[in-house]
């Protein structure tokens, strides 16, 4: 398959399970709600070392949000429900609580499964907090010396979808570069999806442990490095000098495959020789993302029995 | 089975009649003959609902009550599901230990409407008597939970020692909130003298000006968060009128009633 004279390999991009919540920060205006925004998301690139991956989801318009003030969407993700709670409240603990003006809201009011989020940061409060129930839903007002921050008691909990990629393989690191931006602008503000590298976009695509360092959770993808390409079983084609790597977290399979198209989409333009995708074979992630099916337009999930006899990349 | 079941008044009543037994969730499964064959009382003496009222319909979830009925008390009384629709004035007590469901009264009620609710919503499209949401003679507590919208005045006392919920009114007469423990009062316009007195960690929030009793205390002037989110909730819920400028507006916090714990409010918008 080829868009615009890229090729778009036969492979797929293979991802996991992880826990999510939705965050709705509002503030007075939009420049206080992305200063949280960019502090609750800041070192959160990467379970890896992070502990937690979350970034922005997309700005929210007065009318979209609970207490009718500009907002920010922010969507944060974890690899199991045990941790989920205690990274989100000590995020935002640290970061919106702290930020002048802001209000901290449940974005996943229909889920069932409920985390004490609000509740134990009240005790902020230190006895002088107080209970507000409206609509059916318990909020907390912690007295600050701004005055006083607001936030919603429980927020819901989903199962998300974490590692969905995609390489793009170009001829210098200017034009990987330009195919990258080009692929982020065309997946920003696709509901239920984040990018949580730096502006979307990864230079350092890691394989799975290391070949020299027994300790490492993960080294350079040296396959797929240009500089070692004489030195190393290199999965490069001839003329490709540099590589990026798109990673893309969601609260489903769909939102993150539809997101995929359109960046891919994107990326393909002058300069670009592939797009590929990074698995494991398809034995440890449940979630295969085939590249080709998905610019087919094909975007819903392959049944579990199919998915499980997915090859590797060629 | 019936879209609605509608109660009209045979004739103008002389005497107060008991009616508790009317409400939404108890009629829903009744034919229009056991509808009939339900008692009102008069003093201690039953009178068959039948007598006093026409039946239409049956098996609905819908009630709807029409004619002068000032003289009919306690309807909807523990009512826990379903509608009902009250088409004219109505007696003491309506909606009272209300549990869920929806009363509309498109006049006016009389004493003691939505007491000690605890869910549910009722509206009352014109004024409301004394103690509204307020608590039973010698309980403890008001009103638990729900919302009693009034479009018209409070009279004396609404909201007395109310523990959760919201009540709102155009107006509210003397001691709105007396003994509160929690909860909210909305008042858009005038409230009369003692206000919040004995509130323990109520909110009462003014938007038409309040005179603040002695026993409350200054504390800032600001924009409370909470506020903007529960009147957007009780605009788009009830249609309530409020203004942008109540919803992102500042105001005026006074920490009350200090005679007892203090950590309740008055909140007074201020008009820039």
């Amino acid at each position: 398959m080829e868009i615009r004279g890229v090729q778009i390999d036969d492979t797929f991009a293979e991802a996991f399970g992880m826990r999510g919540v939705r965050i709705i920060i509002t503030a007075k205006n939009q420049k206080w709600a992305r200063e949280s925004a960019n502090k609750l998301t800041g070192f959160a690139t990467s379970v890896i070392a992070c502990k937690c991956e979350a970034a922005v989801e997309r700005e929210l318009a007065p009318s979209e949000t609970p207490d009718g003030r500009p907002g920010i969407s922010v969507l944060l993700f974890t690899m199991d429900s045990d941790s989920l709670p205690k990274r989100v409240i000590e995020r935002i603990g640290q970061t919106v609580l702290t930020c002048p003006t802001t209000a901290c809201f449940d974005g996943l009011p229909d889920s069932p499964d409920r985390l004490a989020i609000g509740k134990p940061l009240r005790t902020f409060g230190d006895g002088f907090q107080a209970s507000k129930m409206i609509d059916g839903q318990r909020y907390w007002r912690v007295p600050v010396m701004e005055g006083e921050f607001l936030i919603q008691e429980t927020f819901g909990k989903a199962k998300g979808v974490g590692g969905g990629n995609f390489l793009i393989l170009a001829e210098s690191a200017d034009v990987a570069l330009d195919a990258a931006e080009a692929a982020v602008e065309a997946m920003a503000g696709v509901p239920g999806v984040i990018l949580p590298f730096p502006g979307g976009i990864v230079r350092s695509g890691s394989k799975v442990g290391a070949k020299k360092y027994k300790g490492m959770i993960a080294s350079s993808n040296d396959a797929f490095a240009p500089t070692l390409r004489a030195i190393t079983q290199t999965a490069l084609p001839e003329g490709v000098n540099s590589v990026l790597e798109i990673v893309l977290d969601g609260l489903d399979f769909r939102s993150i495959a539809a997101a995929m198209q359109a960046g891919i989409d994107a990326a393909c333009r002058a300069g670009v020789h592939s797009i590929t995708a990074g698995n494991y074979g398809g034995k440890l992630g449940p979630y295969h993302f085939h590249l080709r099916k998905i610019m087919s337009g094909d975007l819903d999930e392959a049944p579990k029995a199919d998915a499980s006899k997915a090859s590797a990349p060629a | 089975m019936s879209d609605r079941i509608t109660l009209t008044l045979r004739a103008p009543l002389e005497r107060a009649l008991d009616a508790e037994v009317i409400s939404a969730d108890r009629l829903a499964a009744l034919s229009a003959q056991e509808i009939s064959s339900l008692r009102l009382w008069d003093g201690r003496n039953p009178v068959a609902l039948g007598d006093v009222f026409s039946v239409s319909g049956e098996r609905a979830q819908t009630v709807v009550l029409e004619g002068d009925l000032a003289k009919l008390h306690g309807v909807g009384s523990m009512m826990s599901a379903g509608v009902l629709e009250i088409h004219g004035a109505i007696g003491n007590a309506v909606g009272a230990r209300m549990q869920g469901g929806a009363i509309a009264v498109q006049g006016s009620a009389a004493d003691d409407a939505g007491s000690a609710m605890s869910g549910g919503s009722l509206v009352i499209a014109g004024d409301v008597g004394d103690r509204a949401g307020g608590a039973l003679q010698g309980a403890s507590k008001g009103m638990t939970g729900g919302h009693i919208i009034v479009r018209g005045s409070a009279g004396r006392e609404a909201g007395t020692r109310m523990r959760r919920g919201v009540l709102c009114c155009a107006a509210a007469g003397p001691f709105a909130g007396l003994g509160m423990i929690a909860g909210n009062i909305i008042v858009a316009g005038a409230i009369g003298d003692g206000v919040g007195a004995g509130n323990k960690r109520g909110s009462i929030v003014a938007l038409g000006g309040v005179r603040v009793p002695h026993t409350y205390a200054y504390a800032c002037t600001y924009r409370p968060p909470h506020l903007s989110l529960m009147l957007l909730f009780l605009r788009e819920r009830f249609a309530l009128s409020v203004d942008d400028a109540h919803l992102h507006g500042l105001y005026k916090r006074y920490s009350g009633d200090l005679a007892e714990i203090g950590k309740g409010e008055i909140l007074e918008w201020q008009a820039t």
